[in-house]
């Protein structure tokens, strides 16, 4: 072909055209394509930015370059064409980040959600992840409670596994992060958030990969999604910046519920006792309780503030001509709204690449956090402020006269006592980044080369003081979890002319995680004064031990579409993990996906409505590893758990598993991406089914095997569903804007199979239980599984409960407990409405969650009479009990045999959790340039602003006091359930922002 | 240039992709896999240490007592756990968790034995350093005295005793081989008899009994598996056989009443104990998670304590009634319970710190009881006299000597001596006698929540399960 065109050259009237390409700040522009429109004939501009290229006199040259507007221009008289290109500032911004790589929007047929710094830029949040919050179709984000540093239960089109490594993965510059739990229970099972180290300042934008055509890359452990976090980076060329952020935070506890007051309490118990006693009267004197008017303690209130939080953060970002670069600071001192809860962070963060010559780009993204955390106790815990607060007995006395603090007399501690006299501490020290080298060696092939590494290291100390530990106790826990890793990435992109693009990747990805602990406790202190392990009379090793894991893949994308019409695009990849014998080590993930911009053909261009449509499918598989570090063997723990008066022993702990395997999801997604009357409205719909094969779950056994559960693969589940975005400009004029995002996602879930020796229910079904929610066969995987509950008779003074057939009993059993509700919402999502009015600014984002329930298992305390032996403080509607025929009362009669019944766990508990949320509203001032000029022009920008989070929500009456974010549990089969949750924080801020 | 960046490339990726997946294959640190766990003399008594270990667990020792006692007349449990409660009011449900943890805590034990019963023996001794076919006798007779005294345990709490209809009444599945990995099928059994189980339960006595030395240090030893033995006759009536075996073990040479009541307070060594459940301050937690060596947690008062397990009232009158005894005088103290009443708590589990008290399992004085009532009961003077048995007791108590004994007085004598112990609530079900004065239908021997159901995760997980009678 060459060879021919040659001869056919040589035959035409040709002259050699050259000149200088620069860009649109007049600097030399190398790699510009340059092309003879109607020809193949091509060249690129050199390193300084001069080309030659052979063309005839009326040819047109086509200059395109990436990011720039492309540029014809006729060839003249002149063998000279000097060409200035101009910024395409909406193709810049149409790159977006996605698994190993980048692509222009319009031409991704994966299905991601892609959240740009434009959305996030204004939005003040103390934690990453509050970022995604209500801000793309599929992703739920479950905020555990307001208390700092808890991680939020972060799901990707719905719950995929279920065993605990049901996360999706988070991947920040590359470096795909571990989310192990290394800190200690403190209450609940969510540990602390990942996503707490990054400073949600630094980051730039954020893409949550979701079928399979975008996941599969990530092989094993794509299972759940996939969140990529690009941090900030520097522009070339562009002037150097500097933005400092100040602003401070006051938060309280959104709403807690009405509790009886010391008085209320006697009342109510000497009311009931009198009554059960025959109408003799019982006094609270009687019962101990103290006189009426004796006084009492504030629990509830005693454990709330308003914390006062502040933050500083400063970024300088900016670029010459071959370096670009982003530095980042921050600062943050955070008290939550619980007492004893608080918070200082410190980050730093440095992202810089520059071209070393014209084949080698090199570069570093590194973050740096260091982090102290103050914990409190959540849930059901004793040692939990909220919830011994709700618990505790109001005539209980915090302090005596003088002001000392008093013991409780029961195991309900003081727990003013505990929060102010113990020290719970969580040091975090966590490095994430990667430096990274490019080379080039012709155009069109990138040898891309990047090492790795997330490096956390965690202290934690607990301090128990002689007053509640008699004697103390100390416990430091210190872990170290390193991950190491390369990958190493060849992109082919040849030219092929106008209508042919081809991009193939090739890739290897390396890890080596190494987790170590050491865990030491020790007892019999002399004093408080003294604080450390090694002053205490007993020390004890509790766990000192190391987890080694390793992944291993390779893997391959090639997309290609024709003149941006039609695209197609495969992926494969191939996992090894040390985590599996030798026998299933490896496993194949694959996605194939074709799309259809229908807007550029000519049939839709001539209706002339859409400014642009396509349609999109893919499908393909990935997996999931995440059951422990050695899940198939058989093995035997030692140490402390094990030994006996001295001697070192062995117990069994895990049976063995030869036959394990990965677990493997197959997707299927069909979408339409639509934009209209002139950009004003855009409407993306996706439909998807995920079929997840060989569940990896931790099977309850028999007990008799001696085992409390074996990893295995266990069954079959389905998730399907719809996502919907429509994002629309409602107003635009010159000086007033509203633009309105709105996000609306369905999820069905089913468990297709369990395996044949699963536990049955007493109609043979196969199920997995648990005490509150029941997975079966051919049902959703989250039921809650509870005895109903009718409410009190008004005529008999007995509480009633239905019996597996429907029949009112007053002594309903375990046998009784059918489907009475489930976690999962019918639908859920966000909507965000922006104005802009001159240089004001005002964005309202919500979330919201339709049609879930969720079971509060801490109401069996809080309500009813005989909670904990009758010692507990109960909400307020217990006041109301049935004292004669025709009462409507929430307790039954202190008479009836149902009275200390009544609050067994049944359907009492479950309550509605559908809620709308105004998650945040900011209202922001930007000083007009005129003004800036005024003071100086040393400023480029000076914004004000105020934020408030959680400001209302709307719920049912049912929920008042308590709230419809929860989860205790970060495990796919406790969705739902909390014991007691902290409330979320309402909190207010104050900032500026000033910009030079 | 070029093409020198390409070898460097492809050379570079092969060497990578080579060096890695080598480096897949990693082990366990801190485990030992199945495959090795025979391997050495350390390991292989680490098994065995193991069960031992295991046994220490509140579940098997602590929590059982603690219930044995409040369901019968010793304790007022002033109640603060939900799952205690439900126990103590007589209305446990299959989803209680505390009887859970008995349940899985005893089979995990079990468990543990049996890997060692069955595994153990096919070791070929030759190969191992240091091994004898002794220590494996002694060995695999130790995991058998184990397994028989969980066994033990299990029966009594979750069926009805011998007495309620002469063993032929359902008693618990008897686990006799290790689960590893293999069908799950082989270990959802029905449950044996009363009888069935106790059959078991003597079989692995005998052997232990015959195959372990009359002196194992702190280990279980042949006067222990005899022990058992004797209390087992005792359950099942069997008077001359539980008389006999008791005897053997006075005459063993071996234990001898303590003078005082110290061997409560971190005395293992004590010539009183036949078997104590050792705890140390250093050995830790027999959970992953938090601590449950409980003994202090319920019988002592806060700080610290719980403050749930004080004396009943009932206990209180019993010793009241005769003024002077060391083991009120010496071994309770006064304090204020859960419900901020003053009342009196039991001292005979002093660390509250480390959880470190001991459990007591068997001491000689049992044997001095179960001796007196076998000959009482079946008009024998085995050894010695019935009156002269108690009146040993007594005279240690610093009380003054009877001049004849019936069964109450028996029976009133081991509730003054074992009181916090665990014995009590089979003492009362086995001779017939409700388990609280006064109290009814409810706690009358015989009555279906006197003992526990069957949990829940076991009859949702093994479908041949039968539950006991009531409404669970």
């Amino acid at each position: 072909m060459l060879f021919l065109m040659g001869i056919f050259s040589a035959f035409a009237q040709q002259n050699n055209v050259s000149g200088l390409v620069t860009d649109f700040e007049n600097l030399p522009l190398p790699g510009v394509n340059i092309l003879v429109k109607g020809t193949t004939t091509g060249t690129q501009s050199d390193f300084d930015g001069n080309y030659v290229i052979a063309a005839n006199t009326g040819d047109v040259l086509v200059f395109s370059y990436l990011g720039q507007k492309t540029i014809e221009v006729r060839v003249g008289n002149s063998n000279t064409i000097n060409v200035q290109m101009e910024q395409d500032t909406q193709a810049l911004e149409e790159v977006v980040v996605i698994g190993y790589g980048n692509q222009e929007e319009r031409k991704i047929i994966q299905n991601v959600g892609i959240v740009k710094e434009e959305a996030i830029e204004n939005l003040q949040v103390v934690s990453a992840d509050q970022l995604l919050q209500g801000q793309s179709a599929g992703t739920q984000i479950v905020n555990a409670s307001g208390v700092l540093g808890s991680a939020a239960v972060i799901r990707v089109r719905g719950v995929n596994s279920i065993n605990s490594g049901s996360q999706p993965l988070i991947v920040i510059d590359g470096v795909p992060i571990t989310d192990s739990q290394n800190t200690l229970n403190r209450g609940g099972n969510t540990g602390i958030n990942p996503l707490s180290y990054v400073n949600p300042n630094d980051i730039a934008s954020l893409t949550v990969l979701k079928d399979a055509g975008a996941t599969s890359i990530y092989g094993s452990r794509g299972a759940n999604g996939v969140v990529l976090i690009t941090t900030k980076k520097g522009r070339r060329n562009s002037e150097t910046t500097v933005t400092l952020d100040v602003n401070t935070q006051f938060s309280q506890s959104t709403d807690v519920p009405d509790i009886l007051t010391a008085d209320q309490f006697r009342q109510f118990k000497s009311e009931v006792a009198t009554i059960q006693n025959g109408g003799v009267a019982v006094t609270p004197e009687d019962l101990g309780l103290g006189a009426i008017g004796s006084g009492g303690t504030d629990w509830l209130g005693g454990v709330q503030r308003t914390g006062i939080s502040q933050n500083y953060n400063l970024g300088v970002r900016g670029g010459s001509e071959k370096t670009s670069f982003f530095f980042g600071l921050d600062y943050q001192n955070t008290e939550g709204f619980i007492i004893g809860n608080d918070q200082q962070r410190a980050g730093a963060r440095i992202n810089i690449d520059t071209d070393v010559n014209g084949w080698l780009k090199a570069g570093v993204n590194l973050g740096v956090t260091n982090n102290r955390l103050a914990r409190v106790f959540v849930e059901n815990e004793i040692d939990a402020p909220f919830t011994t607060a709700f618990l505790q007995s109001p005539v209980v006395r915090a302090r005596d006269d003088e002001g000392n603090f008093l013991q409780s007399g029961s195991f309900i501690p003081n727990i003013f006592a505990r929060v102010a006299l113990d020290d719970r501490e969580l040091k975090t020290f966590r490095v994430i980044g990667n430096a990274f080298t490019e080379v080039t060696p012709f155009k069109g092939l990138t040898w891309r080369s990047e090492f790795g590494i997330d490096w956390l290291s965690t202290e934690e100390t607990t301090r128990e003081a002689e007053f509640n530990t008699p004697g103390g106790l100390a416990q430091q826990v210190s872990v170290r979890e390193e991950r190491w890793l390369t990958n190493q990435t060849l992109n082919f992109r040849p030219e092929l002319g106008d209508d042919h693009d081809l991009t193939v990747l090739l890739g290897l990805n390396y890890e080596e995680t190494l987790r170590t602990r050491l865990n030491v406790s020790s007892t019999g202190f002399l004093t408080d004064d003294l604080r450390n392990l090694g002053s205490g009379s007993t020390p004890t090793v509790l766990n000192g031990d190391r987890f080694p894991t390793r992944l291993f893949g390779l893997f391959s994308r090639v997309t290609y579409d024709y003149q941006g019409k039609y695209i197609v695009e495969g992926s494969v990849r191939r996992d090894g993990s040390s985590r599996f014998s030798a026998n299933n080590r490896f496993g194949y993930f694959w996605s194939a996906a074709a799309g259809w911009t229908l807007s550029e053909e000519n049939f839709i261009k001539d209706l002339d409505f859409f400014d642009f449509l396509s349609i999109r499918a893919s499908i393909g598989t990935v997996g999931n590893d995440r059951l422990g570090t050695f899940p198939s063997l058989g093995l035997f723990s030692a140490g402390a758990i094990a030994d006996y008066n001295g001697e070192s022993g062995v117990i069994p702990n895990q049976p063995e598993s030869p036959d394990l395997k990965w677990e493997e999801s197959e997707t299927l997604d069909i979408g339409i991406k639509s934009t209209f009357l002139n950009g004003r409205i855009s409407f993306n719909a996706s439909y998807f089914k995920k079929t997840t094969s060989d569940l990896l779950l931790n099977q309850v056994l028999p007990p008799l095997t001696g085992f409390v559960s074996i990893s295995r693969n266990i069954g079959e589940m389905e998730n399907k569903g719809f996502e919907f975005e429509l994002n629309t400009v409602n107003i635009q004029s010159d000086n007033f804007q509203w633009r309105t995002n709105f996000n609306l996602t369905t999820i069905e879930n089913r468990v297709l199979r369990l395996n044949e020796d699963a536990a049955t229910d007493t109609q043979g079904r196969r199920i997995i239980d648990g005490p509150i929610q029941r997975a079966i066969e051919g049902e959703s995987l989250n039921n809650f599984f509870l005895i109903r509950y009718v409410g009190v008779n008004p005529q008999t003074g007995d509480a009633e409960w239905l019996d597996a057939n429907g029949n009112i009993t007053t002594n309903p059993g375990s046998t009784d407990r059918v489907v009475t509700g489930s976690p999962l919402p019918d639908f859920s999502g966000g909507m965000t409405n922006t104005f802009t009015y001159k240089n004001f600014d005002l964005s309202l984002l919500m979330n919201y969650s339709y049609g879930n329930d969720i079971v509060l298992d801490g109401l069996r305390f809080a309500d009813g009479n005989d909670a904990i032996g009758g010692i507990v403080n109960i909400r307020t509607q217990n006041l109301n009990f049935w004292r004669q025929p025709g009462d409507n009362a929430f307790l039954p009669s202190p008479n009836s045999t149902t009275f200390n019944l009544f609050n067994q766990r049944s359907d009492l508990q479950q309550l509605d959790g559908s809620y709308l949320r105004l998650k945040n509203i900011t209202l922001g001032y930007s000083l007009p340039q005129k003004t800036l000029d005024r003071i100086g022009g040393v400023f480029k920008a000076i914004r004000f602003y105020g934020t408030a989070t959680n400001l209302f929500t709307l719920k049912g009456d049912e929920l008042d006091g308590i709230d419809p974010e929860v989860t205790d549990d970060i495990d796919p089969l406790f969705q739902g359930e909390s014991f007691f949750t902290a409330p979320q924080a309402t909190s207010f801020s104050l900032g500026a922002r000033l910009q030079f | 240039m070029r093409i020198i960046k390409h070898i460097a490339t492809a050379v570079l990726t092969l060497a990578l992709i080579f060096s890695c997946e080598d480096r897949l294959e990693v082990v366990p640190e801190d485990s030992v896999a199945t495959n090795t766990v025979f391997g050495s003399f350390a390991t292989i008594n680490g098994t065995v240490v193991g069960i031992y270990s295991k046994n220490q667990s509140g579940d098997l020792n602590g929590n059982p007592q603690l219930i044995s006692e409040f369901m019968a007349d010793n304790v007022n449990f002033v109640g603060s756990f939900p799952s205690l409660q439900e126990i103590d009011q007589y209305e446990t449900l299959a989803t209680n968790a505390t009887i859970d943890n008995i349940w899985f805590d005893g089979y995990e034990l079990i468990g543990a034995a049996n890997n060692v019963i069955a595994n153990l023996p096919n070791v070929n001794v030759e190969e191992i350093n240091d091994l004898t076919q002794a220590n494996v006798e002694t060995f695999v007779a130790e995991a058998r005295f184990l397994r028989a005294l969980t066994n033990f345990r299990l029966v009594n709490h979750f069926a009805q005793p011998f007495q309620f209809s002469n063993g032929t009444n359902l008693g618990i599945p008897l686990v006799d081989r290790p689960f590893e990995g293999g069908d799950i099928s082989e270990f959802q059994l029905e449950r044996s008899t009363v009888n069935e189980t106790h059959a078991f339960i003597e079989e692995d006595l005998i052997a232990a009994a015959s195959a372990l030395p009359a002196d194992n240090g702190n280990r279980a030893e042949a006067g222990a598996a005899t022990a058992l033995l004797a209390r087992l006759y005792l359950y099942r009536e069997q008077w001359a056989d539980a008389a006999n075996f008791a005897n053997t073990v006075i005459n063993s040479g071996e234990y001898t009443l303590a003078n005082d009541y110290d061997f409560y307070d971190d005395n293992p060594n004590s010539s009183e104990h036949i078997f104590v459940v050792i705890n140390t301050p250093t050995d830790g937690p027999q959970e992953a998670t938090v601590s449950d060596e409980v003994y202090v947690n319920f019988f002592n008062p806060a700080p610290g304590g719980r403050g749930d397990a004080p004396f009943s009232q009932d206990l209180l009158d019993a010793f009241a009634a005769e003024a002077g005894d060391r083991r009120f005088d010496e071994l309770s103290q006064a304090a204020t319970d859960a419900g901020g009443n003053a009342t009196f708590f039991t001292t005979k589990y002093p660390d509250i710190v480390n959880n470190a008290s001991d459990g007591m399992e068997l001491r000689i004085t049992e044997m001095y009881l179960i001796r007196a009532e076998g000959n009482l009961r079946n008009g024998t003077t085995i050894g010695d006299t019935p009156l002269n048995d108690i009146n040993l007791l007594r005279s240690r108590a610093g009380l003054a000597d009877l001049t004849s004994v019936n069964l109450d007085a028996i029976l009133l004598e081991r509730r003054k001596e074992f009181c916090f112990e665990g014995h009590r609530r089979m003492d009362l079900l086995r001779n017939n006698l409700n388990l609280r004065p006064d109290n009814g239908a409810a706690s009358a021997p015989g009555a279906d929540k006197v003992i526990f159901p069957i949990v829940e995760d076991e009859t949702t997980n093994n479908p041949n399960i039968t539950q006991n009678p009531g409404s669970f």
